[in-house]
């Protein structure tokens, strides 16, 4: 009877280590998992079963955009490629050089006879294009022409930029009345999406 | 005497009363409907304007300050204006713009880049401007856009600047067979004029109805009507009111030149009316609705006012027969 008391106390003590030892284990997966969760972990951990779409994007991974561009008096959207830029000032920059070098704004008026001349973007979300005729150029256009090669530069960065809200426009770094003498560049623009074809 | 006071709107910083008004040029224009004055003044500064007790004379001369002119006054004699002069009244210079007979109404209003001051002095006396109120024509102005160096858009079919005008001839053509319409063109030739300049012709000829006329490649037409201005939302509108001066605008208000460039928004809902009939009658059907776009022309005009926009493909002949069909009909229904 002694030996039978003393195993089974021995038995005892076994299944109260092993379910320390459970108890342990699981703790320390809650512990690996949540440290897991948190960004500076994430950011620094090598995780290949992670989804690629929490992944930051990489410096010199080019950024997906929607571009705009008159097609029958409305504007027809597309989309680019482009380099991605530090800041939203400079991305704009690099948005509207990538619209106004596309195949598409060669072949329309307006569009085809500008340049950008720059871009400032203020802290109330107001990004000023400054535009000036292409060399050997002169701005012509009806005022539907005008209208839609306004509003695809609109649209190009309001929709691509958060922090672009509205836009004015400048001819040669000054305030001018209009681009090809239809549409009033005195006021500020907010996007038209009713212009573009859906 | 009643006097008006006209303040220009200059930019906060580079506004100085005190260096009085200097007037370097005069020039003058007889049109049909009226005569203009233009000063050109070196800076931007108040002036003043009064007409005499008798109202036979306007007198125009710096709000505070010196008020110097430094250029010949031209000789005009041309049933509206009989005379101007440079004097001096009560201790200050002034210059005296002596009225005729046929002197109506007086407008003033301020245009920059380089500063001027305009006087349009509409041709018809108060009282035969009074009998006629009772039976009022609609006064229709064609405004044949581009012109001078600016051709407009140039295709196969030629210039825009060219088209414009010949369908402004084309519906005034049309137009003047109706008794009730009165007919005005901003311009009868190839000549450049500003889009302040034709807002003025439009304004000083009293206009009902505007109807400023564009080209664009192809054959498809289209009708615009100016949108609402974000940045001016809350602020009021330019309406007519009982208490106008010479500028259509309240007496002696530091707003008169600030609102320049907002009296299309009073028109806001007739222009809406009247951009729906032009592009039903220019092949848009029962439902067309004008575009609302931000065009510049249509700003300063204070009138139901559109702009077309005419296919250089399109068959002259019937876009001229459309438009005027189009301002017929929304004057038949309209007044």
């Amino acid at each position: 009877m002694p030996e039978r008391i003393d195993r089974r106390i021995g038995h005892d003590r076994l299944l109260f280590v092993v379910v320390v030892i459970i108890l342990a284990a699981a703790a320390a997966g809650v512990y690996v998992w949540t440290l897991m969760r948190s960004p500076g972990v994430q950011q620094n951990a090598e995780a290949p079963s992670q989804p690629a779409l929490a992944k930051p994007p990489r410096a010199d991974e080019p950024l997906m955009i929607t571009l705009y561009f008159p097609s029958d008096g409305m504007l027809a959207s597309g989309s680019a490629a482009v380099k991605r830029q530090p800041d939203g000032q400079s991305q704009a920059r690099e948005i509207l050089a990538a619209m106004l070098g596309d195949q598409r704004a060669a072949q329309t008026a307006l569009l085809k006879d500008i340049r950008l001349r720059e871009l400032y973007l203020d802290a109330t979300g107001t990004a000023y294009v400054d535009l000036a005729a292409a060399p050997q150029k002169e701005i012509r256009a009806s005022a539907g022409e005008e209208l839609t090669a306004i509003y695809a530069i609109v649209n190009a960065l309001t929709q691509n930029l958060e922090e672009i809200k509205r836009i004015r426009i400048l001819l040669d770094g000054r305030e001018a009345q209009t681009l090809a003498g239809h549409i009033d560049l005195t006021r500020t623009f907010g996007e038209r999406m009713d212009l573009v074809k859906q | 005497m009643i006097i008006f006071v006209s303040l220009l709107s200059v930019p906060s910083g580079t506004f100085s009363a005190e260096k009085g008004l200097t007037v370097r040029g005069v020039r003058y224009f007889s049109y049909t409907t009226f005569t203009r004055i233009v000063f050109e003044i070196e800076a931007a500064a108040p002036y003043v304007l009064t007409r005499t007790a008798g109202g036979g004379a306007l007198l125009f001369s710096a709000y505070e300050g010196p008020f110097m002119l430094k250029a010949q006054l031209p000789v005009i004699h041309d049933g509206v204006v009989s005379g101007v002069e440079s004097k001096e009244e009560a201790g200050r210079n002034v210059i005296l713009i002596n009225l005729d007979t046929a002197a109506g109404d007086v407008k003033d209003f301020v245009l920059r880049g380089p500063d001027r001051i305009v006087l349009d002095i509409a041709k018809g006396t108060a009282s035969s401007a009074q009998a006629a109120q009772a039976d009022k024509p609609v006064v229709v102005v064609l405004d044949a856009g581009h012109g001078g160096r600016d051709t407009g858009i140039v295709t196969a079919r030629g210039q825009e600047k060219s088209m414009t005008l010949e369908l402004a001839h084309a519906v005034r053509k049309i137009l003047q067979k109706d008794s009730r319409l009165r007919v005005v063109l901003t311009r009868e030739k190839d000549q450049a004029l500003s889009l302040d300049e034709r807002a003025g012709i439009a304004n000083a000829a009293g206009a009902t109805l505007v109807v400023s006329i564009h080209a664009s490649a192809g054959s498809a037409g289209r009708v615009y009507i100016l949108d609402p201005d974000d940045d001016l939302a809350g602020q009021e509108a330019v309406r007519p009111s009982s208490n106008r001066d010479f500028l259509s605008f309240e007496a002696g208000s530091e707003e008169q030149e600030k609102l320049w460039g907002r009296q299309q928004a009073a028109h806001t809902k007739e222009s809406g009316g009247f951009g729906r009939e032009l592009a039903r009658q220019l092949g848009g059907g029962e439902g067309a609705e004008p575009v609302q776009a931000p065009i510049a022309g249509l700003k300063a005009m204070d009138a139901a006012a559109a702009m077309v926009e005419i296919g250089m493909e399109q068959d002259r002949a019937k876009a001229a027969e459309a438009i005027a069909k189009g301002i017929e009909q929304y004057a038949r229904e309209n007044r």
